[in-house]
Order: structure tokens, then sequence, then C-alpha cells
């Protein structure tokens, strides 16, 4: 299967959804379906977990789309949902804490795009290891940044932070990643 | 080389026929919930109108129907009564007043026009007594001593 190297911003159907037509749930829920299991598993590691908090996330779009103010946002909404379901089971579970603020400084350089971290075959058990190490914000920031390349802002609005801290999240977690990457070079 | 996008979804590609299957069936309960919303057909003037007799007579007349019953056998009753009164009242109009009546009757009248015309023409004795003029200063001079 031929993988766009980041997500693309398309035109998608989020009136005609919001009208009640179920072809454009289809069109909405194929284009989303991965990512958001992709992020939901690598932050449950279940794979049955994931695949419930993905159904219950798309069941919660179909019922709250009324409250989706501005279309374009749509996938951000989306992955704040499924943040939320996330969490939920975080607390059901009560398995981790999600730990916020830990990293006091906000860097000031500028993040990269998601592709500046390009990863060789030998080197993706690590990286998906070194991933799965990271904070679970930490985790939370770089998958949505690498999954669907969400501007700070977007991630914020899903992870219901501040930019600033997402900025920090981020950077922290880029560099742990390169640290790794390099020392196995 | 490949970005952690390509790394991740590529090692996610198995899920994607369980998420299939979760699409088809979000996406079949939201058009059931759709059709369900859209109504059968627009409402014309006679059905609301019908709607409206209905729910009233649900509301208003079925709860209360023995008393409804009950008026409505009175008002019958009444209506039976009215009927038969007219029938019997021709019958008098129909005879005729009798002699004794019209003399009566011109007694009566011979009467009134007497109290009438006596009443119509008063006596001068008292036109004198209702207007009897006198100088103001008069009254006023009894006001003052």
């Amino acid at each position: 299967m031929k993988m766009p190297a980041v997500a693309e911003r398309e035109q998608l159907p989020v009136q005609q959804a919001r009208e009640g037509k179920p072809e454009a749930w289809d069109i909405l829920f194929r284009r989303y379906q991965l990512p958001l299991y992709v992020y939901v598993f690598e932050l449950v590691h279940h794979e049955q977990t994931s695949l419930d908090l993905v159904q219950e996330t798309f069941i919660a779009a179909v019922r709250h789309i009324g409250g989706l103010r501005d279309d374009a946002k749509f996938g951000s909404w989306l992955f704040g949902i499924a943040h939320q379901k996330c969490l939920q089971c975080w607390r059901k579970q009560n398995r981790e804490d999600v730990p916020l603020g830990e990293i006091p400084e906000t860097p000031d350089e500028l993040e990269s795009g998601p592709d500046d971290l390009l990863i060789r075959q030998e080197q993706e058990a690590e990286f998906m290891q070194l991933l799965n190490r990271l904070p679970l914000p930490q985790r939370s920031v770089l998958l949505l940044h690498f999954v669907e390349d969400f501007s700070i802002e977007e991630i914020a609005r899903i992870t219901e932070t501040q930019p600033g801290t997402v900025k920090s999240r981020m950077h922290y977690a880029k560099r742990a990643l390169r640290k790794l990457l390099e020392e196995e070079k | 080389m490949k970005t952690p996008r390509e790394i991740l979804f590529v090692r996610h590609q198995t899920a994607a026929p369980k998420l299939d299957a979760i699409r088809r069936e979000v996406v079949e309960a939201a058009a059931d919930v759709n059709r369900r919303k859209q109504p059968v057909r627009e409402l014309t003037f006679a059905d609301t109108l019908a709607n409206a007799i209905r729910l009233s007579f649900r509301e208003l007349v079925w709860p209360c129907r023995r008393i409804w019953v009950g008026l409505a056998t009175v008002w019958v009753l009444i209506l039976a009564a009215n009927v038969s009164l007219r029938e019997q009242s021709p019958a008098i109009a129909k005879s005729g007043p009798s002699s004794e009546m019209m003399m009566t009757l011109k007694d009566q009248q011979k009467i009134l026009t007497e109290l009438v015309t006596d009443r119509s023409a008063p006596r001068d004795v008292d036109r004198q007594k209702s207007f009897s003029p006198k100088p103001r200063t008069e009254g006023m001079e009894i006001m003052t001593v």
C-alpha cells in the first residue's frame, strides 16, 4: 500500500455528514480509521481495547457532530474525542497516572515537520521501543504530530493543554528519539 | 529510509479489516438513526386538523365520557320538550280572544286615557307655586343679618 509521507488536508464531506448522509460518514471514517487506531493503540497497547475505543469515537462523532463549528477542524475534533476516550480508559483501569506539566521549560526553537526524522529499516524496532518508553503526554503529542501532522495549536486543543506545554513535550520527545537513533548509528 | 508515519501505518495495517467492519457497523447505525428522524410524508392541513380533532377528543371527551353523555341526554330532553310545546301553541293562537276579555281590555284602555289626560294638563295653582321670583338683594340681606 502506498502511504503518503504526511497526512494530507483534503476536502471532506463534513457538512453532508452533519445532514445525516451515511455515505459522507463512510468517507470520513474511512479516511480516519487507521490514523485513529494507530494513535489509540500506541497509547493503550491493547488491540481489542483500541478497536472498542475507535468504535466509541465514531459513535460519539455521529452523535455530537452538531457541536462541531468549523468543518476544517473535523480531524482534530475526532482525535480530541479519541483522546478523551483514552483518558477515560486509563482512569477506569487505573493503570497509569497521566502526569501533566512534567517539563518546566518551553524551548524557543521552532519544531520541524514530522518527516525530519527518517528511520532506517534496521532502526524501526528500536524506534518503536523508544516511542513506547516515552512518558504518555510526550508520546501522545509525538503520535499526533507523526500520524496527522497536526499543528501545535491543534495538538493543544486535542490534548486540552497549553500550546507551550505541547511545544516542550514535542521538543523533549524528539530530542530523546534523535539521541537514540544517533547512538544506534 | 522511512518516516515515523510510514512505520506506524505499516505496523498496524493488519487491523484494517476489523476497522472496516467497525466503520460499516457505525455507518449503518447512523443511517438507521437518520431514517427514523426523517418524516414519512409532509402533513397537509386536513391531516393537521384531523390530528387536532382526534387529540382533543382523546384528551377532553374520552376521559369524562359519562358526563358528556349525561349532558347530551339532558339537551335531547330539552329539545324534545321544546318541540312538543311548539306543537301545542298554534292551537291556542287559532281560538282567538273571548268577548269578556275584549270588554275588560276596553275598560282598562279607558281608565288609562283618563289618567293620561289629567296629568298632561297641569293646574294654574301649581304653576304659581312653582315659580315666585324675588330680587337677589333680599336674599343677600337675610344672609348678612
